[in-house]
């Protein structure tokens, strides 16, 4: 197996936890149509959950998953109906958003620095048995494989959510369109509550993995990560969550197969990805042509 | 007649006044400085401004740094902004130092990044800058003729890898592979590695950078291995350290002999980032505290005794940032000591006499007149299993060895 291959299925298993980290902040986006600038120091937050569960309590962190994910859905709720049924009645949420959730990033960061310091940490890969696993006749690190799993899993339960559940079809029917929706009865409020715990609650999930796939966490590392998702929604399409999975791996492709082939310019060409898909199909690749917001 | 007696009797009471103005000591001494509260320098610099604190809390528990020019004790006063590791706002920050506080001493903040932008501000404002950790050779570029900067700590950093170059040689190592973030400090390393092994004979089969913000290393990993290396010599920030070995760590494959820059650094860092055994016989350089100067320090404390003081007034455990912080407030106190006069380009003039003369808890203070450190060396350590747990410890050159070295570094059960 050559290093093109490894490189593609290493950008699959990349793209897959991106998918995550950028699910959560495309849901909050489609229903609410606020952008969460906040979603990376959440995702800091459900890390140093894992770290603390792991170094602490000497759990694995695994155990992590259960519990950041009855905490941050219970966060998200009152911090849904404290912030954004207010942004709401603004001229302009989306504009106010941006400064609203940036304000509050800048907060759990500053407040991070004092509660766990400065110092970067990590959670030892040998949690998940240490030995790399083979695929196809090559070698990827453990926490990789789990990591991508964990997330097509949290994809693929969200998936269920939005399309076979009475309330995931409300939370659809808000997102194509929210007047129609509060004509038809559904309680805008109360879904849209939901679908903004499991935006925050899947960026901690995302959070959990992060010491592996980034090799260490620390209180600045939101921002970020709020870009980079960003990126991955943009290609996807803005407000469709199908589309982050796709912009995901495309994400993880692109830079797994720039690290392989031109390494010192894999940082920018998800960015360079970025611009030529908003140049030939503004909307993402599963955007519609225009985008109401 | 009277007229003119009157005349020179103002003339001569203006200039004494103007001269009791000038020679009037201040009250403080303000010393100015930046640390990164956030962001990708902030551990390394709070432990350096904290380093510098203690510094300043302990001159002026005895009244003050004895100034020379004034024949007396006087109080220091640190004024210091949070620069969030970002050069736009450091450069803001250090222009309002100089120009809105008036500090006397200009201190940098952490690494060659942050300092870069005080360089030509301080020589515009002809401040003296002195430069805690900024080892990149650019800054003392012979050509330049800058006078206005002095390295307290750390040789360059194009001269660290030298001694490590001709470690590998030592071993008979022939293939080596470079890998190095995109940035001064990284940069000037790996190059000096490269062109030092080739003039030794070897071969640099790898030689590549990666972004600095760069956190998975797997594929590159690999792509490493496909050049069959004997070594493989990583240079970045601990961020890159830390994903580095996590992933060398999980991918199963196996070099010999694996060198990073940060454990010499921030080991306990590291050390709870990676964990115990992704960290075990990785070589790396050996710096103060893990070398402790004791006995040949003839200014300011012991490597020893500032480690009980430092954490009796409750600071955390020391490593290098914070020692070199410190040791940045001894040089400022020593050339305050020695320079005739209160100024900047005498504080210059006083540090080029004591330079090669003291010998502090960081190393031998040696400077050249472009103002580059060369007094300190950097021996090759490797991360030793030990009774108590692991401990970074020299292994080259011999005189400075602490322990023999385990080449090839056994393979990971």
């Amino acid at each position: 197996m050559s290093l093109f291959e490894y490189a593609v299925l290493a950008g699959l298993f990349y793209g897959l936890y991106f998918a995550l980290v950028g699910v959560g902040l495309n849901l909050i986006f489609g229903v609410m149509r606020i952008i969460n600038l906040a979603h990376g120091d959440f995702l800091m937050l459900g890390a140093y959950g894992a770290f603390y569960i792991y170094h602490l309590l000497g759990w694995n962190p695994l155990w992590a998953i259960p519990i950041e994910l009855v905490v941050f859905l219970g966060l998200g709720l009152p911090l849904y109906y404290l912030l954004v049924p207010r942004l709401q009645k603004s001229g302009d949420p989306e504009m106010l958003s941006f400064i609203l959730f940036f304000g509050l990033s800048q907060v759990i960061e500053a407040l991070a620095v004092f509660a766990f310091g400065n110092d970067q940490r990590s959670i030892p890969t040998s949690v998940f048995g240490g030995a790399p696993i083979h695929i196809a006749g090559q070698i990827y690190p453990s926490s990789w494989v789990v990591s991508a799993a964990v997330a097509l899993i949290g994809i693929v339960l969200i998936y269920l959510y939005l399309y076979h559940t009475r309330a995931g079809r409300a939370t659809r029917a808000i997102m194509t369109e929210r007047s129609e929706a509060v004509v038809t009865g559904i309680s805008v409020h109360r879904v849209s509550a939901v679908a903004f715990g499991i935006g925050i609650a899947s960026a901690a999930l995302a959070g959990i993995f992060s010491p592996f796939m980034f090799g260490a966490i620390e209180p600045s590392m939101g921002l970020g990560i709020t870009v980079t998702s960003f990126v991955i929604i943009v290609i996807g399409s803005l407000g469709n969550p199908l589309g982050t999975v796709l912009g995901g791996i495309l994400y993880g492709e692109a830079l797994m197969l720039m690290q392989t082939f031109l390494t010192s310019w894999s940082e920018m060409f998800p960015y360079v990805l970025l611009i030529l898909i908003l140049l030939v199909k503004p909307s993402g690749l599963l955007g519609k042509a225009v985008r109401s917001a | 007649m009277i007229r003119k007696t009157l005349l020179l009797m103002i003339l001569g009471v203006s200039s004494l006044i103007f001269s009791l103005g000038a020679w009037a000591a201040p009250s403080v001494i303000k010393i100015g400085t930046l640390y990164a509260g956030s962001g990708n320098f902030s551990q390394a610099s709070t432990r350096q401004y904290a380093g510098l604190q203690f510094w300043a809390d302990q001159v002026n528990a005895k009244g003050g740094v004895y100034v020379k020019a004034y024949g007396k004790r006087i109080p220091v006063k640190l004024i210091a902004y949070n620069d969030q590791s970002s050069t736009t706002l450091a450069a803001s920050l250090y222009n309002r130092l100089i120009t809105q506080d008036r500090v006397h001493i200009l201190i940098a903040d952490y690494g060659s990044v942050l300092t870069s932008v005080a360089i030509p501000l301080a020589r515009e404002h002809r401040i003296l800058l002195f430069d805690e950790t900024g080892t990149s050779g650019k800054f003392f570029r012979p050509a330049d003729k800058n006078r206005y900067i002095v390295l307290t700590g750390l040789p360059t950093s194009s001269e660290w890898p030298k001694v490590l170059a001709n470690f590998m040689r030592k071993l008979g190592i022939q293939r080596v592979a470079i890998l190095y973030a995109a940035n001064d400090w990284s940069g000037s390393q790996a190059n000096t590695l490269k062109s030092t092994l080739k003039k030794l004979g070897a071969d640099v089969v790898f030689f590549e950078s990666v972004p600095d913000s760069t956190s998975s290393y797997s594929t590159i990993l690999h792509r490493i291995a496909e050049a069959k290396p004997e070594a493989v010599a990583e240079f970045g920030y601990s961020n890159n350290d830390v994903a580095f070995l996590q992933d060398y760590a999980s991918s199963g494959l196996y070099f010999p002999m694996l060198f990073v820059p940060n454990p010499a650094l921030h080991f306990e860092v590291v050390r709870k980032a990676v964990g115990n055994a992704a960290m075990r016989y990785v070589y790396s350089y050996v710096a103060p505290p893990l070398i402790r100067y004791n006995r040949e320090v003839t200014h300011g404390p012991t490597l020893d005794a500032f480690e009980a003081a430092y954490t009796k007034s409750g600071g955390r455990n020391i490593d290098l940032s914070t020692v070199a912080g410190y040791n940045t407030g001894l040089i400022v106190q020593h050339a305050l000591a020695k320079a005739a006069k209160y100024t900047q380009e005498s504080m210059r003039t006083a540090i080029d006499a004591f330079s090669g003369k003291i010998f502090t808890l960081d190393g031998l203070f040696k400077v050249n007149h472009e103002g580059a450190q060369i007094g300190e060396s950097l021996p090759v350590g490797q991360i030793l299993p030990t009774p108590s747990g692991l401990k970074l410890q020299a292994v080259f050159p011999v005189e400075s060895a602490a322990a023999k070295y385990v080449y090839p570094q056994p393979r990971k059960p």
